[in-house]
């Protein structure tokens, strides 16, 4: 068995001795990686990574603790008054505060990704304080982004606000008097959307076929069997005058929990419980599927959409083993996609069918951390951004369904996407109405905020007059250097069609760069 | 247009699409040219899918009614059906009775449909599902034909129904008839119209969606011609967001967003002139009636935008009802049976009704059986065809038998369909003039079917 440690990287060897110096990282190459890694780049974190390297970099973000839990923020704030006891206010506040202003970017991201895939929505959450239990899920999301994918599995299934999103919370066993059968719900996306996928896959994330179809995983047998395990699951207390019961694990409700056998997977497990369970979501983590299918999706939210099934392979194997004997590390994981190079390359850069089109979230955070977005006030007025119509299409925490804003499969139908045999995922929440959406609500954003949650253009304005300077920033910044030189050139004119000899006028020059920035597609697809 | 023209114009949308040299998709489209031109006479239709996303419960939408059929049904899910009384004023009364006495009334809160089912306006169909080709109860049983794949996923059943395949199929139904069309009307791109969102449906081989906002399409900065003071700022922005890239995603996008800007003012100019305050039917407070007043609003000035034939696509989610099936079901269905009274009682005002006919459709239908307090993911269902050319009034189909693992369930009640998506789209097809020559380039799997049960009779 391989026991070497590779995950380490020698700059950070135990002894402190000096390591090899790697190969010298251009801030281009910096900002690409935190445009991937982080809810977006900054001049500081730029020179930070220059320093300390990719993997010192990653090192230093996963040793960083989070600064304060989204619900700890709730209470402080002062969300969990009874008058906030049957809405959703602070939610939106503090999903958007720690995306732009905590130092723990890596963390935040993988966290992104992870609520991209292990899916609730605020709005299907039907218990009461759903801001409180919201937050409570986006914790376990976090704390858990650098642990183990089974741990991660244990606090997802007994979390309050996924157990109410997908409709197990006090799921009941058979009853014979009124033929009521479990619900199937938790059973069936568990295994579709959170693990194993509807199709057997290998290392490589390929689809086994056999006589030219593709094989599936399981069968609608073992989604009834395997819902009679997901049963029982329970609220920890009756007290609802407090949010308290959605931040503590579910417990079992032995009355209406089944302790009959279930056979799923062709595996049998029996006796119910938390026992039940826990044998359960074992036999699922053992499944073939689990590291590529995980995997392959974690590079498309971070990286590529169309990875190569070698890299894919090479995530998966740290999935499948961390190179110490352990399944599902998230640090492995996290370090092969980010460090492999297929993500460090700049081969990208000139490849027509590489990247992905950023998910338009990070576009907002983007630009709020290369701007120093805050709010004195802690009001983060920035809200609800799913609109199609007026914002962005997208908005964290907030996807109606559990197959999220947009597939891992999803390819633009009739498009040289398509064609190409390719998919692009966050193209499913782009149309007619959200491209220009987006653009109208970033340039009221950019020039205005939203309340007192403004910009601090302190710093770039010093370049306002030089419009090669400013742009050459944004473009580093924002865009990681990845705008071709004839969008440079266009955006310099813009700029310089605006006299900078007044204030306002240098202001103008900053906003028309950072906007057209946003709005070419040179910076809309990362490559 | 004459035929040649019209050809002429297919051509050169060919080429701008990069499609010509690209043997297989031009082929089947010169196919498609002569039924274009066909469609070139002066009518106008309009067919307008209302997608139920989530899986619709079906046995609440349409419970039986019967003493002996109600009785079943209570059996089946006695903690989330609905009381008998509550159903006595919705009771549909066909014209053709049914057999054995059976009888169906729909959700309480569904009034309205149900008058609609009264004036002769609304067809009901009874267990339309996904299917590849005619399945009995033992051919599933003992896996002897080819089923949908992934039957009970959401998405990949939302897809196998806009699509006749699984999540990742690059073109729908409704795209593909809007292919036959579409060279007909003034601006191809206004032949496929979805006020919801992206869909698969409505994508062709040719054909391209196009999304529309319930307020119309939006204009890029409040159609400001300067940026920030600047109008060279302005200018940049729009060269920017439309210029070619030779990455293939930069590059799709934007195509949308040029699709966009080169649509805008035509849509909006003509939309000014059918005002929302023109089309005073519409209930607020229902994101489907909302949808559904845009789309009225695109029909009301078709005429201007030359339009003759045009699909489009709308949609309500939260269907999926695992929980809370007696708390927001009632609501919701309520919600479509309330927007479709007020989208065909508006188009009886424009003097269209016999030229749009609306339609519902849904991931699938859901288990009789409860699981307490909801259903789970099922398979066939209930749908309603609404519009001034539907022989209404009619069930259409057989009423399945209601318990769990008779002969036309495969388990808690989840219905084995007897009838097709397939063969509800043919007939829909034909009524909005797609021949049966060209049924199979829009409905691949048709051929499956004896051709005289392509028609199932409800246009």
């Amino acid at each position: 068995m391989r026991r070497r440690r590779w995950f380490v990287h020698p700059h950070r060897n135990a002894r402190g001795r000096p390591s090899p110096a790697p190969v010298a990282i251009t801030p281009a190459q910096a900002s690409r990686f935190l445009a991937q890694s982080t809810m977006g780049a900054t001049q500081a974190t730029i020179a930070d990574v220059v320093t300390a390297g990719y993997s010192g970099w990653i090192d230093a973000q996963i040793a960083m603790p989070r600064a304060i839990k989204h619900w700890d923020w709730l209470v402080a704030n002062g969300y969990s008054d009874a008058a906030n006891m049957n809405g959703t206010n602070g939610f939106d506040q503090t999903v958007w505060r720690q995306a732009i202003v905590e130092p723990d970017q890596l963390r935040q991201r993988v966290g992104l990704a992870l609520l991209d895939m292990l899916v609730i929505g605020i709005d299907g959450i039907t218990t009461n304080w759903r801001q409180f239990a919201a937050a409570a899920y986006m914790d376990v999301l976090l704390d858990n982004a650098f642990g183990n994918y089974r741990t991660l599995l244990d606090a997802i299934t007994t979390n309050a606000a996924m157990a109410s999103f997908l409709t197990f919370l006090g799921n009941r066993k058979a009853n014979p008097t009124t033929g009521a059968q479990p619900d199937e719900n938790y059973a069936r996306e568990l295994m579709q959307l959170f693990t194993l996928g509807l199709v057997q896959l290998n290392i490589d994330g390929s689809v086994k076929m056999s006589a030219g179809a593709p094989m599936e995983t399981y069968t609608p047998n073992d989604v009834t069997q395997l819902a009679r395990v997901f049963t029982g699951l329970s609220l920890a207390t009756n007290v609802a005058t407090t949010p308290d019961r959605y931040r503590v694990p579910l417990v079992m409700n032995a009355a209406i929990n089944e302790t009959g056998s279930a056979t799923f997977l062709g595996k049998t497990v029996s006796g119910g419980g938390m026992a039940a369970i826990k044998a359960a979501l074992d036999a699922i983590f053992a499944h073939p599927n689990l590291p590529p299918f995980v995997s392959k999706q974690m590079i498309q939210h971070l990286v590529t959409s169309n990875p190569s099934p070698a890299y894919v392979g090479r995530v998966a194997n740290a999935f499948a083993d961390n190179g110490a004997g352990v399944r599902g590390d998230m640090k492995a994981v996290i370090r092969a996609i980010l460090l492999d190079t297929e993500a460090r390359s700049d081969a990208a850069l000139t490849n027509t069918s590489a990247g992905k089109l950023r998910e338009p979230v990070t576009r907002l955070t983007g630009w709020a951390r290369a701007f120093g977005v805050n709010s004195p006030s802690n009001a983060w007025a920035i809200g609800d951004t799913s609109s199609t119509a007026n914002r962005l299409g997208q908005s964290i925490g907030r996807s109606q369904t559990v197959f999220n804003y947009f597939r891992p499969g999803y390819s633009p139908p009739n498009t040289a996407v398509s064609t190409a045999g390719l998919v692009a995922p966050e193209f499913q929440i782009t149309n007619e109405l959200s491209v220009v959406a987006y653009i109208n609500y970033m340039s009221s954003l950019i020039a205005n905020g939203a309340g007192d949650t403004k910009a601090d253009y302190t710093t770039i304005l010093t370049k306002a007059t030089d419009s090669a300077a400013l742009v050459d920033e944004i473009n580093l910044v924002l865009a990681a250097g990845q705008l071709t030189g004839a969008t440079v050139t266009a955006i310099r004119a813009a700029v310089d069609s605006i006299s900078s000899a007044t204030a306002a006028g240098q202001l103008n020059r900053v906003y028309t760069a950072i906007l057209t920035t946003l709005a070419s597609t040179d910076y809309l697809t990362l490559k | 247009m004459s035929h040649d023209e019209s050809r002429r114009a297919f051509l050169k949308r060919s080429s701008a699409l990069g499609l010509a040299g690209v043997a297989t998709p031009f082929v089947t489209s010169l196919g498609a040219i002569g039924e274009a031109a066909a469609a070139t006479a002066s009518d106008y239709k309009a067919l307008v899918c209302i997608f139920l996303y989530g899986g619709n419960d079906y046995a609440n939408t349409l419970p039986p009614y019967d003493a002996a059929s109600y009785a079943q049904y209570l059996a089946a899910r006695s903690n989330i059906a609905h009381t008998r009384e509550s159903l006595a004023a919705t009771v549909l009364t066909p014209s053709v009775a049914l057999p054995g006495g059976r009888q169906y009334a729909m959700a309480p809160t569904m009034g309205p449909l149900a008058q609609l089912f009264a004036a002769g306006k609304t067809a009901v169909m009874l267990n339309v599902g996904t299917l590849v080709q005619p399945t009995t109860k033992a051919q599933f049983t003992s896996n002897a034909v080819k089923l949908p794949p992934k039957l009970f996923s959401h998405n990949d059943q939302q897809s196998y129904f806009q699509a006749s395949n699984p999540e990742g199929a690059t073109s729908g139904w409704g795209g593909r008839i809007g292919d036959l069309f579409q060279s007909g009307n003034g601006s191809s791109t206004l032949t496929c119209i979805n006020a919801s969102g992206n869909a698969v449906y409505l994508t062709g081989k040719t054909a391209v969606q196009y999304a529309i906002g319930t307020g119309g399409p939006v204009p890029l900065l409040n159609n400001a011609t300067s940026l920030y003071g600047s109008a060279t700022a302005a200018s940049t922005l729009r060269s920017l967001m439309t210029g070619n890239s030779s990455n293939l995603l930069a590059n799709e996008h934007a195509k949308v967003s040029k699709r966009a800007l080169d649509t805008y003012a035509q849509v909006n100019g003509a939309l000014a002139g059918a005002p929302a305050a023109n089309f005073p039917l519409f209930p607020t407070g229902n994101s489907l009636a909302d949808q559904l007043k845009i789309v009225a609003r695109m029909i009301s000035v078709s005429q201007e935008l030359g339009a003759k034939r045009q699909v489009f696509f709308v949609s309500l989610g939260g269907f999926d009802m695992h929980d809370r099936l007696v708390a927001d079901h009632p609501t919701r269905i309520g919600m479509v049976a309330n927007a479709i009274k007020a989208f065909y009682d508006t188009t009886v005002a424009m003097g269209v009704a016999d030229k749009v006919t609306s339609f519902t459709a849904s991931d699938f239908g859901r288990t009789l059986q409860s699981n307490d307090d909801g259903s789970d993911h099922g398979w066939g269902g209930m749908h309603f065809v609404t519009g001034g050319a539907v022989n209404g009034q009619r069930f259409y189909g057989t009423p399945p038998a209601i318990g769990n693992n008779t002969p036309d369930d495969v388990g808690q009640g989840r219905l084995l369909p007897t009838m097709s998506v397939d063969q509800y789209a043919a007939t829909l097809a034909g009524w909005f003039g797609v021949t049966p020559g060209n049924m199979s380039t829009v409905l691949p799997n048709i051929g499956n079917y004896n051709p005289s049960t392509w028609n199932l009779g409800f246009l």
